[in-house]
């Protein structure tokens, strides 16, 4: 977590209502410099709406949001000149070529000269692979290639700030392996604000996420905290034998807030919740394995963010990797956590 | 097997170095011209619109577009003056400024916004650092540019080769202008009235349902109420009922254009009025 880390994204009560329907309520979101942060949410629960009015193409109805503290609104040009974007659906000028397409992108951030431009357009036509393609008209592309020629777009100004809107749509899965392996190498450079259905490509890639339900904010904070649960760090442990023996000595440690037990397939399951993760780590094992009870299994527990993404959207009974957890170990919306 | 090695190579590509010129980057330490790079300065209105204009002229004069309607306007001058009696060829070339000129720049015209709101490159332009008001002018100058020039231009000098084997004769250089200009005018008048319906609407319909139907009911409406000839621009370029000439005939017949200068001032307001509706309009345009 780098809570001292310059803030690049930052909206307050950001709320855009078309027509008497609110789809933003009220967001207050932020997104410090150099994180990657994947933004979720099914369709229509405002990814998009957020990521235009941060662009200043369309206005909030109430509430504010900067970009490099900058109003996106009054500032929204000097943003834009910092911000690379790739559209949900990429749209370009057909009769053009990949490579006129993307002269004209650089000319809105660069003046010249002429030979630099043309070298920064040959690197992003090879950075997407599209350098063999250059010279076609761009009705001649297809969803994958206007694609890749979207997120070339999206770089060639070098953006301090990335805000890519499904970057991996329309893409095989080589393609989006591609997508994942640029945006973690701008890592350190850059700041990436992406939205995706692919939980598991946020979950590779990303420091943070943000998660939209219906408009409103449900989650958001550092990957690892989300997946961790709402309750801290929780061990899992299945033992056979004396496990009541084993829970009491547990639970008389003063760095364990509570045990949950169950019995699954003939055997006793632990969840152990701990205040001091450093002594659990140090100790916990050592103690369950000078008990009565014999240890088969010992994790540190973590939640697929498919599961907390599930359990926070829909409330459903999640589905961990142990297999066992309890809903109320899961991240109880709202999940306010700094974005690192 | 092609698509891994095909993987590998993009896989590698993406690894190529690229030079942002910005220290500490990753991409600092790689090749070429990055450092050379001269950012765009200024914010103003006129931000981005050097390049937008340039992109908007290539539409026109790097596509067939020009060669297309280069063609269709003289052509159909040609023809139209071709069949006309020598002794009206002035009367003849005013239907094709009048009519069908007209209905040609609508129909150039309805497409230039709506069609980039509705294919979201408008959304995309707009996404760059670049102001809105560029957009609209760099739309308008260009198509301006394109229309005036194979409409009024190259159509008036296949109409002047026309006028030359007519017994009247050629009007003389500074009439030939000036009818130019009227024409020019009119033209101007659909262009920009086109251009701010565009920045209303999100689909062709309404924008050339209302121009058109204001084009066919204008001379309707000029002959009911003849003061709405004062504001409209109708008799730019064609009578008024069975009133005096237009001003487009005035000026070929080599008379005085002094009645029309009020016409040719309000018309000329309007298409300014036109212009700064739109500019507000799409200032305040969603994507």
């Amino acid at each position: 977590m780098r809570e001292s880390t310059p803030t690049v994204i930052e909206t307050r009560g950001l709320t855009k209502t078309y027509r008497g329907v609110q789809v933003l309520k009220s967001l207050d979101l932020e997104v410090h410099r150099n994180s990657v942060v994947g933004f979720l949410g099914p369709n229509g629960a405002g990814k998009t709406t957020t990521i235009k009015l941060l662009l200043g193409l369309i206005r909030p109805s109430t509430g504010s949001a900067t970009v490099f503290g900058m109003d996106s609104e009054k500032q929204s040009m000097e943003i834009r000149a910092r911000v690379g974007y790739l559209p949900q659906e990429p749209h370009f000028y057909e009769h053009m070529t990949a490579r006129q397409n993307l002269r004209f992108t650089a000319q809105f951030f660069f003046k010249g000269p002429g030979k630099a431009i043309e070298d920064r357009v040959d690197e992003m036509l090879q950075l997407v692979d599209l350098d063999e393609k250059a010279e076609r008209p761009l009705k001649t592309f297809s969803g994958g290639e206007k694609q890749r020629l979207g997120i070339a777009q999206a770089q060639i100004n070098y953006p301090d700030l990335l805000i890519l809107d499904e970057p991996a749509a329309s893409l095989d899965p080589i393609g989006r392996r591609d997508v994942l392996e640029v945006i973690s190498k701008l890592h350190n450079d850059t700041t990436v604000f992406y939205s995706t259905h692919i939980l598991d490509d946020v979950q590779r890639v990303s420091d943070a996420v943000v998660i939209l339900n219906k408009g409103q904010l449900v989650a958001q904070g550092p990957i690892d905290e989300l997946l961790n649960g709402s309750e801290g760090v929780v061990y899992a442990v299945h033992v056979k034998g004396e496990a009541e023996e084993a829970r009491n000595q547990v639970l008389a440690q003063p760095w364990v807030n509570d045990v949950e037990i169950g019995v699954h397939n003939g055997e006793t399951t632990m969840q152990v919740s701990v205040s001091n993760p450093q002594a659990a780590e140090e100790r916990l094992f050592k103690l369950l394995a000078d008990s009565p009870a014999v240890v088969t299994e010992f994790r540190r527990k973590q939640y697929e963010l498919e599961d907390v993404f599930m359990h926070i959207v829909e409330g459903d009974k999640p589905t961990t990797k142990t297999q066992t957890s309890s809903p109320s170990m899961l991240p109880t919306p709202i999940h306010h956590l700094p974005i690192t | 097997m092609e698509a891994e090695n095909q993987s590998e190579t993009l896989m590698s590509k993406a690894n190529i170095p690229i030079d942002t010129g910005r220290p500490g980057s990753i991409w600092s330490s790689q090749s070429t011209g990055g450092r050379d790079l001269q950012a765009v300065s200024g914010h103003g209105w006129f931000r981005g619109l050097g390049n937008l204009l340039s992109n908007e002229l290539a539409r026109w004069w790097r596509t067939k577009m020009w060669l297309i309607h280069s063609l269709i306007w003289t052509g159909l001058t040609a023809l139209m003056l071709y069949q006309t009696p020598r002794w009206y060829l002035f009367e003849g070339y005013e239907p094709v400024v009048a009519v069908f000129q007209t209905l040609g720049v609508v129909v150039i015209m309805q497409g230039v916004l709506v069609g980039e709101k509705k294919d979201g490159t408008a959304a995309w332009v707009m996404s760059k650092p670049t102001s809105r008001s560029a957009f609209i002018l760099s739309k308008l100058i260009a198509n301006s540019l394109g229309v005036l020039a194979t409409m009024v231009v190259l159509s008036g000098a296949v109409a002047y080769v026309f006028f030359s084997t007519a017994p009247k004769g050629v009007p003389t250089p500074f009439f030939s202008l000036a009818a130019l200009g009227v024409t020019c005018l009119s033209h101007m008048f659909y262009i920009t009235l086109t251009l701010m319906l565009g920045t209303f609407f999100k689909g062709y319909g309404p924008v050339i349902g209302i121009d058109v139907g204001f084009f066919l009911i204008s001379q309707d409406l000029v002959g009911r109420l003849p003061e709405l000839g004062n504001v409209l621009p109708w008799n730019l370029v064609l009578p008024i009922n069975n009133g005096p000439d237009s001003a487009f005939l005035a000026a070929l017949n080599g008379q005085s254009l002094t009645p029309y200068i009020p016409l040719i001032l309000v018309v000329g307001l309007e298409c300014i009025i036109f212009t700064l509706i739109s500019l507000w309009r799409f200032s305040r345009e969603e994507f």
